[in-house]
Parts: structure tokens; sequence; C-alpha cells
């Protein structure tokens, strides 16, 4: 098992009241599954895949991952976990402006330690693998949503993680631009990485094998 | 991942070039500033170090004023040095000058004035270890008639010949010796506060002829004479002081003798009879508050705008910790930015240093350098804006590095309260400081005006002293009958008003004064304790530098014994408590031995020094001497037949009369002015800091409002939609800036009312800091501040609400 989610409950206060944005959560994905979380806006998606991604804390629960319990790990352990293990594709992209495409890829290999001609075989390799290797040295600002999405992806998977979290990967992109990326998940799949995301799309979420429904922050069966 | 910080920190301020400009400019004028005042505390702070000068003490006199001792003299008398060797076994050797500011030097027909030298004893070079270029040090001030000249003073005298033991002329209140050269020592530095560019051996004074008997005999009657003692190296200083000022060497109870280090002369001790106007360790106290206050304004400046904008980079930030980046990567990367940013800000501030500095020597007449022989010394100096840089890079890391992933990925996090009140509180500090300067700045100007406007009691226009120096072998009676002649003619010149001879003059160094206790006032009341100060002019004097008569009149020349008369004026009335002027007026006095010294008249008080100091009591006499020719010149006259003329025209005259003298002249009115020139260029610092520190701390609010107004464009769309007019969405975005200012102001009045009521004690007359200083500071601060913000705001609130809200 991949990991675990074992009643887990997140709420903000506001107005001395508890406003619950995850409540009594239980969740078990395995590795090699590709899931895909939905519900309306507003019913937590991007909440919970924070929690999965450590990105974002919890306050009642247990969270294993990898047989390590997150909920006991302080802060260090958990960004070297999910350094380790996770890559995070977001709707907008969230490539650093300032940097190069070729650039934003090496910078996760930066934090990794990871020696200066390996780093150049392993952003190489990626850049031939997503037939980008012509726009390495230009800016985000200078490549179409679709383009910046795959250089979102090709980072994701540069450190080589066992799990990606996609948040709405497809949203700011037309629909063939869309199925260009779900079609790389799914091969993604097939080579062994787990793929946990968040969709609106009937069609996107079925590339997934799994389906979780959200409604204000519980999880619905169905 | 260096190279990678470093990368992302170029391009980031390359993209972002107003806040880049604004942050680098605001640091360089800083750091430029504080290197300036420090290069020039620093050169104030090194007066008088040599090899062995910490043990090396000036001993002075004290003078009981009341019932306690003043320092009264920096000169002590012949007897002084010897004396304190002998008694004190700590005391190892001593020195004595005795000074001359200026000696006429004759070589064939090259005759012309040297200022600054001294006769000097043989110890000189055993106790100021400074080196000498040509002669040996333990006997070049052995024998009399021997000398000692400055490397210039020896090529203007000698040329490219060698100076060693050839003779030259020395002439000095029309006496002539002959001295021959024994050494040549390099020319003084600039950072002593006693300047010699020739040392004429001690025992000269037997053969030159400029003392009497009585005068050469040690004495304890005339304290002419500087002296300096050295002491073993093991010497407790302030048990060796205390000693001296208990014992009572010169059997005299109304004055004591005392001892400061040589090395705190130059700024601490401002006493009459001074070498040279010293410096003041309250200027050099304000100056690093100023450079101090400056350097924090631009650091502050820069926490607050990289704070600010850091909240703009709160996505990048997110992006980083999801792809691994932990909070020490995350901090590096922010302080990388901030060295690089202090960097660059460095390289400006040190070409602006060196592009400032000569235009500051050249105001200050000083020479001050950034040499990189001494960089080391300058090194604390960097190392202090490195910390400060570090600190200065920290906050904005950590709250950069402190979001939470998620947070900060959603884009623009709102500001937490603390870091608000954080950028409030910085804000407050920028405005307090600025404040503050303002309140400075006013009361400098202020003071300084009120000194110059002060009524000093004459008036000094247009006139000029004449002081060359006759070199002939004549008696005394003949260059007097000479002078006489010399006086009548110029009179006759068309564009003289008036012509009168003064032993000194008003802004006059206090070298041509004589200070004396011991007068007996014409009731028989003895004062034996209370200085006061003389000098002797002809009887047109007074009238030429328009000094009034309060009673009575100038001296009678046709009158039998006219030399015994005196004048006083009110100072010596008010000290003698003498109210009416009958007690005084047509009676004697008695002093220096002489029982008949009757006063003709009270003259009421003027400024001799400036209105820095208190008018001291002045007895002034009738003798005829030749000092100064003070010479009055008629305005429409000279603006006739044009200056440069009349001086030429005054010039012949003087030279045919004199043909073998040298030249030269003074306007009293300038020199009178000159006075006021340490506290004028203070003045000037202080403006010119000041309005470094309101262009720092505008820069800084420039750079947060057009942040906060880029931020509220949203805002300020939505309330135009509503019906918000512009007044009111201007009134919105500025009256926050209006409340801080107004608790800046509320801090600063105490804290500027305390430093400036302290800067002040330092003068005998002073301004008084009324409320609208305060009011014009915090107006200024506020209208700045205003005009900063609203240039920012105008724009939001002019802005197409339309617009602004589509770009959302
Ligand atoms: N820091 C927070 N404080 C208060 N409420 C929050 C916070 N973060 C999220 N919420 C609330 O939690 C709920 C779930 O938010 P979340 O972003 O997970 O929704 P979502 O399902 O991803 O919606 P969408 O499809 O619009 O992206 C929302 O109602 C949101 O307002
Ligand atoms: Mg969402």
């Amino acid at each position: 098992m991949l990991l675990q989610l074992n009643n887990i409950f997140k709420w903000v206060n506001s107005g001395g009241q508890r406003v619950f944005l995850l409540k009594d959560i239980n969740l078990e994905v395995e590795e090699g599954e590709f899931i895909s979380i939905m519900g309306p806006s507003g019913s937590g998606k991007s909440t919970l895949l924070n929690v999965i991604g450590m990105l974002d804390a919890f306050d009642e629960g247990e969270y294993n991952f990898m047989d390590e319990s997150v909920h006991t790990l302080k802060e260090k352990h958990r960004a070297n976990l999910y350094k380790q293990y996770i890559g995070f594709v977001f709707q907008a992209y969230h490539l650093i402006d300032e940097l190069t495409v070729y650039e934003n890829l090496e910078m996760p290999l930066l934090y990794k330690n990871m020696k200066s001609s390996e780093r150049k075989a392993v952003v190489a390799d990626m850049l031939d693998r997503f037939n980008i290797v012509g726009k390495k040295d230009l800016f985000p600002t200078q490549l179409s949503g679709g383009q910046q999405q795959l250089v979102g992806v090709a980072r994701a998977l540069i450190g080589k993680p066992k799990l990606i979290l996609a948040d709405e990967p497809t949203g700011n992109l037309n629909s063939q631009q869309g199925e260009e990326i779900m079609e790389i998940f799914k091969q993604l799949n097939s080579e062994g990485v787990t793929v946990i995301q968040v969709t609106h799309s009937e069609k996107n979420a079925g590339y997934g094998s799994r389906i979780i429904n959200l409604l204000d922050g519980r999880k619905i069966e169905g | 991942m260096y190279k990678l910080f470093l990368k992302i920190a170029t391009r980031y301020l390359l993209k972002n070039k107003l806040y880049s400009f604004i942050n680098i400019f605001g640091l360089a004028i800083g750091i430029a500033s504080f290197v300036l005042i420090m290069i020039y505390i620093k050169n104030e702070r090194s007066y008088d170090k040599f090899e062995g000068s910490e043990n090396v003490y000036r001993a002075y006199m004290d003078y009981l004023v009341g019932d306690t001792f003043e320092a009264g003299d920096a000169m002590t008398y012949n007897a002084s040095g010897p004396s304190l060797k002998q008694e004190f076994p700590e005391v190892l050797d001593y020195v004595r000058f005795y000074y001359f500011e200026k000696v006429t030097f004759v070589l064939g027909d090259n005759i012309f004035e040297q200022p600054m030298g001294s006769l000097a004893d043989a110890s000189y070079f055993n106790i100021f270890k400074y080196p000498l270029l040509k002669g040996t040090k333990e006997t070049v001030l052995k024998d009399p008639n021997t000398v000692v000249l400055s490397e210039t003073l020896a090529r203007k005298l000698f040329g490219s010949e060698d100076p060693f033991q050839k003779t030259v002329s020395a002439f000095w209140d029309g006496t002539e010796v002959v001295l021959t050269v024994t050494g040549v020592m390099p020319d003084p530095p600039q950072n002593i506060h006693f300047k010699n560019n020739f040392l004429i051996s001690f025992n000269t004074e037997n053969t030159w002829g400029i003392f009497n008997e009585h005068q050469l005999k040690p004495n304890w009657n005339m304290n002419n004479y500087y002296t300096y003692i050295k002491t073993a190296s093991n010497t407790n200083a302030a048990q060796l002081r205390q000693k001296i000022i208990d014992s009572d060497i010169e059997e005299d109870t109304e004055e004591r003798h005392n001892i400061e280090p040589i090395e705190d002369i130059h700024l601490y001790s401002n006493k009459p009879y001074e070498v040279e106007a010293n410096g003041s360790i309250t200027r050099i106290k304000f100056l690093s508050a100023i450079a101090f206050i400056i350097l924090i304004l631009s650091w502050l400046n820069y926490i607050n705008l990289s704070t600010t904008k850091s909240l703009e980079r709160a996505k990048e930030t997110g992006i980083r910790k999801v792809s691994g980046a932990q909070r020490p990567e995350l901090m590096m990367q922010s302080l990388v930015e901030s060295i690089l940013l202090n960097m660059v800000a460095i390289v400006i501030a040190l070409v602006l240093t060196l592009v400032l500095l000569p235009l500051y020597n050249n105001y200050t007449g000083k020479n001050l350098s950034l040499e990189w022989a001494d960089i080391e010394s300058f090194l604390p100096i960097f190392g202090f804006i490195l910390f400060g840089m570090v600190l200065a890079g920290l906050y904005p890391a950590i709250v950069l590095s402190s979001y939470s992933p998620a947070k900060a990925l959603k884009g623009k996090i709102k500001t937490s309260t603390g870091g608000l009140n954080v950028r409030k509180g910085l804000i407050v500090a920028q405005f307090l400081a600025t404040i503050i300067l303002l309140v400075g700045t006013i009361v400098v100007t202020k003071q300084i005006n009120f000194l110059q406007n002060q009524p000093i009691g004459t008036n000094l226009n247009q006139i000029i002293a004449l002081h060359g120096e006759v070199v002939s072998k004549e008696v005394d009676s003949l260059v007097i009958s000479k002078y006489n002649v010399l006086e009548s003619e110029l009179e006759n010149l068309s564009f003289v008003k008036n012509v009168a001879i003064a032993q000194t003059y008003p802004g006059d160094s206090f070298d041509n004064l004589s200070s004396s206790r011991g007068v007996t006032l014409p009731n028989g009341d003895v004062d034996n304790n209370n200085v006061f100060y003389s000098y002797h002019v002809r009887p047109d004097y007074f009238n030429l530098v328009g000094i009034e008569f309060l009673a009575g009149h100038t001296f009678i020349p046709t009158a039998a014994k006219n030399y015994n008369q005196v004048v006083v004026n009110e100072a010596f009335l008010r000290l003698h408590n003498i109210t009416s002027v009958n007690e005084i007026l047509g009676k004697n006095l008695k002093f220096w031995g002489n029982s008949d010294w009757q006063v003709t008249g009270i003259i009421k008080d003027y400024h001799h020094f400036g209105s820095k100091r208190a008018v001291l009591p002045m007895i002034i006499r009738n003798q005829y001497d030749v000092y100064n020719l003070l010479i009055k010149l008629d305005d429409t006259a000279i603006s006739e037949s044009g200056f440069t003329n009349s001086i030429n025209q005054i010039e012949k005259k003087w030279n045919e009369i004199f043909p073998r003298s040298s030249f030269n002249y003074t306007f009293l009115d300038k020199k009178f002015q000159a006075q006021y020139n340490d506290d004028k260029a203070f003045g000037i610092a202080f403006q010119v800091f000041t309005l470094l520190a309101i262009l720092i701390a505008s820069l800084g609010l420039f750079g947060l409002t057009s942040y906060t107004v880029v931020q509220r464009k949203k805002e300020i769309g939505v309330r135009k939609v509503n019906g918000a007019s512009v007044a009111g969405i201007m009134k919105l975005l500025n009256q926050d800036f209006v409340k801080w200012i107004a608790l800046a102001f509320i801090i600063a009045v105490p804290i500027s009312l305390y430093a400036m009521n302290k800067w002040l004690e330092g003068f005998a007359y002073k301004t008084n800091i009324s409320w609208w200083v305060f009011a014009l500071a915090g107006i200024v601060a506020l209208a700045i501040a205003l005009l900063t913000v609203s240039w920012q705001s105008f724009k939001a609130a002019m802005a197409n609400p339309v617009e602004s809200l589509k770009e959302e």
C-alpha cells in the first residue's frame, strides 16, 4: 500500500465556529492506481490533494505514507518525504517566471543535491521525452498554456516520483491540449507511477481506474 | 545552487527595474553618506597619534572663577615644564613652545611671511616622535640660533640646494635673528593640532632680543608657552593629574596646573589660547548619529520594500517548496538577493564617495581620502555595513520562507497583521528619523543665523588690516615715525576713510590679546580672582571699528601721561558689580604694578570672538606700537576706483616707505565670519544629510505605495463603480500615512528637543527652539509624504474602473 488516510479531519475557525474543510476522510491508495477526485466547487478537492501531498496540515486523524506516519513527522521530514516521492502538477502550471524551461526543470534536482553532470543528463532526457528541446532556453511567459503545462508535468516527473498529484491539470487548457496531458498520465501510470488527479471532467476522470466523490468535505460512496 | 540563486536574483532585479532602482539607490545613498561621515570622523579621531603619544600630555592652567576652577588657558609659564619634571618623577621630559603665528624669513631679496612655527626645546624630537629628514634628532635644536625647517619651507628658501648648515634671517616684531639650518622635517601632517612649519631652538630666545631680561628668567608671570610632558609608560594618568592639581608648584592659590592627554586635545579642548581652532566631540557625536540614522533608514527601506515585494513572490516560494526547497535554502535565496543588491549598492556608494570626497575636500580645505593603504582601518566600517545588510536581508527571508506551500500557491497572500504592523512600524521609524533630522536642521540653521545676525557691537565692513613685517635694521622709534607718515599718506587717499593702529581686532586670534589677573578698582577693592583681557590701540580705533561708548570717550593723545589711559567694557563693569559709570569713569585702576591707569571711557559690549563666546571683560590701553594698520575704505569711492586698484595703491605707499618688507592684508568682516566656518560646515552637513534622509524615506514610501495601490486596484475599481469620488479614494489611500506620520511626530518631538538642547549647550548665545520649529518639521514631513503617496493614489483614483476590474 502506498498511502492510507484514516479519519482525517481538517477545519478552520471562523467567527468562533469550526468550519470543516475535510470531514472523516478514509482512503487507501495502492501503488499503481490512477484515481480521480471529483465534486462540486468548494467541496474540498484541492484541500484533500494538498493534505495527501503534505503541503497542508490536517487537524485530526492518521496519515501513513509508505509506512511512515506523516502525522507524527516534523515539517522537515515531511518535506524530505514528499520531495523524494511526490510530484505536483497544477492547474496554473506554477512555473517560475524568472527561470528558463531548462532551469525550471533543473530546479528540483538542485534541492536534491544532484551532481551537475547527472542533472544535465536527467534534464536532457526529460526535454527529449516531452519534445521540448527546442524550447529549453525560453521563459515560461514565452510558451503557450499547453506547452507550459507540459513543462509542469515534466518538472513533476523529473525527480522520478512514485506518486503524481495533479490539481485540475487541464483546467486551463483546450480539449486537445488536455487530452495530450491525460495521455501522458495514462502512459506514466502504465509504467507504474501512481496518479491522483482532481478534475471536473467526466471524460478525464474516465482515464482513471477509480473515482472518489467529495461533497462538503465528506467522501460520498457511489 | 548559489549559481541558480544568483541567476534568479539577477533576473528578478532586472525585471523589476523600479523596485531595484529604489532599493539600490536608497542603499547606495545610505552607505555613501555613512562612509563619508565615517571618513571624516576617522580623520577627526586620528589627531596627534604618534609613537608614544599615549604618554604625552599638555599642561594647561586652571583659573579660579568664583570658587571653582575652570580651564582657563592652554598656555603655561616657561617655569612650568622644568618644575613639573623636577617635582614629579613620573614626568620624564618636557618640551616648551613659544608659538609664532608668523615669522618673516629673509634670504637676500627673498622676503616672505611664514605662518606657524615655534621656539622649541631640544627635547622636542624625544617627545614628538616625528621623523626628521635631515639632521640628528638629539642635537638639531640644541644650540642657540638653529632652526629645523619643513620640507616646503626649505624649498621655498633654498630651492633645490641643500639647506643644511645654511643661514637665514628671521624677523619677528621687527627684531632679527640669524639662524643656521640644522635639520629638515616633513611638512606637518594635517591631523595634528600643533602644526609647525619651523622649529627654532628654544635657547635662541636669549640671543634674539624679543624678550627682556625679566621675561627670559624662569618665571610665573608670563604664561605664553605651550608645555607638553612625557610620562613613564606605566604612569597612572588620573593619579598624576590629581597630584599636579593638588600640588602648588607655582605657589598661587588663584590658579593651578592641570594636564590633558595630547590625543584628546583636538576633540575635547576649547580653551582660550588654543594653537588652532579645535574640532568638537559634540559635532562628532551628532554626525555619527546622523550617519547611523541614514544607514539604518536605508536598511529599513530595504526591509520594507523587499518584504512587501515578497508577498508578490509567494507563488514562486510555494513552487520552490513543492519542488523540495526547505527553509534554509529559501532563506539563502533571499539573502543572496539581499547581498547582491547591497553589493551593487556598495559599488555605487564607493564610486559616489570617491566622486564626492574631492568636492568635500575642496569645500572644507581638508584632505580626506579613501586609500587602499588604510583600507584595513575601514574594515570595521565595512564589517558593520555587511552585518547590517545580512540583518536587513534576514527579515524578508524569514517572512518569505514561512508561508505554507498550499497557501503560498494560492497566489497573493493576504498580509498577516503581524507583518503589516512591522511594516507600519518601519514607516513610523523612517518618519521619526526624518522628523528628528528636520528639527535638527532647522535648529542648526536657526542658530547659525542667530549667531550671524547677533549684533556684534562693531561694524567691520570694508576694513582691512595691514600686517606686513618691516625687515630693516632701523631702531623702533624710526619705524614708528615712518608708520606715522604712512598713516597720514594713506588717510589722504580718496578711497580711505580712516586709519588706526591696533594690536588686535575683533575676529583675530587670542594670540595678540593678553590675559591677566589682579586689578585694584577705584574704590580700593582688590580682585585677584578674575581674569581680564587686554590689548592696546590708538585713539581712532573705536570709531573705526564702530565700537560705541556708553560713557566717556576715547583716549586723548594730547594729555600728559596719555599712554596710561584705558577704556573698559560693560562686561568689566558687570564682573565687578559696578552699577554706575561714575564709580569708575575718570578714576584710576591699578594693574600690572602700575597705579594710575586712568579710565577715559566705557565702551558698550562688543564681540571680540564672535557670538559663540560670552563677551570677555576687557581693558583696552592706549599705546603706540606697530602691529596692525586698520584701514576703513570708503564704499562709494572703492566702487569707483575698483578694489584691486585701491589695494595696489595702498601696497605702493607701503613699499615706498618700507622697501624691505612683506605685505599682506586681511578683511576684518571675512575673518570675523570665518569663526563660524566650522558651525556653518556642520549646518551644511546637517542640511545635506537631512535631504538625503528625506530622499531615502520618500523613495521607500513611493515604492511601498506603488505596490499597495496596485494591490488595491480592484478594491478601488469596485468603490468607484459604486460611486466613490476621486477625492474620496485619495483620502482612503492617504489617511493611513497621515496617522503614521502623526505618531512619528509625537515621538520625535521630545527626542529632538533633548538632542538639540544638548547641542546648543556649546554656545554662549543660543537661539530658542520655538514651537514652530516642530510644526515646520512636522508639516514638511507630512507634505513630502503626502506628495509622494498622492502621486500614486491620484493615478489609482483616476484610473478607469472598468479597466482595473477587467484585469483581475
Ligand atoms: N484557509 C482557508 N480558510 C477558510 N476556508 C478555506 C481555506 N482554504 C479553503 N477553504 C474553504 O474550503 C473549502 C474547500 O476548498 P477547496 O479549495 O478544497 O475546494 P475545491 O473543491 O478545490 O474547489 P474548486 O473546484 O473550486 O477548486 C472552500 O469552501 C473554501 O472556501
Ligand atoms: Mg480546487
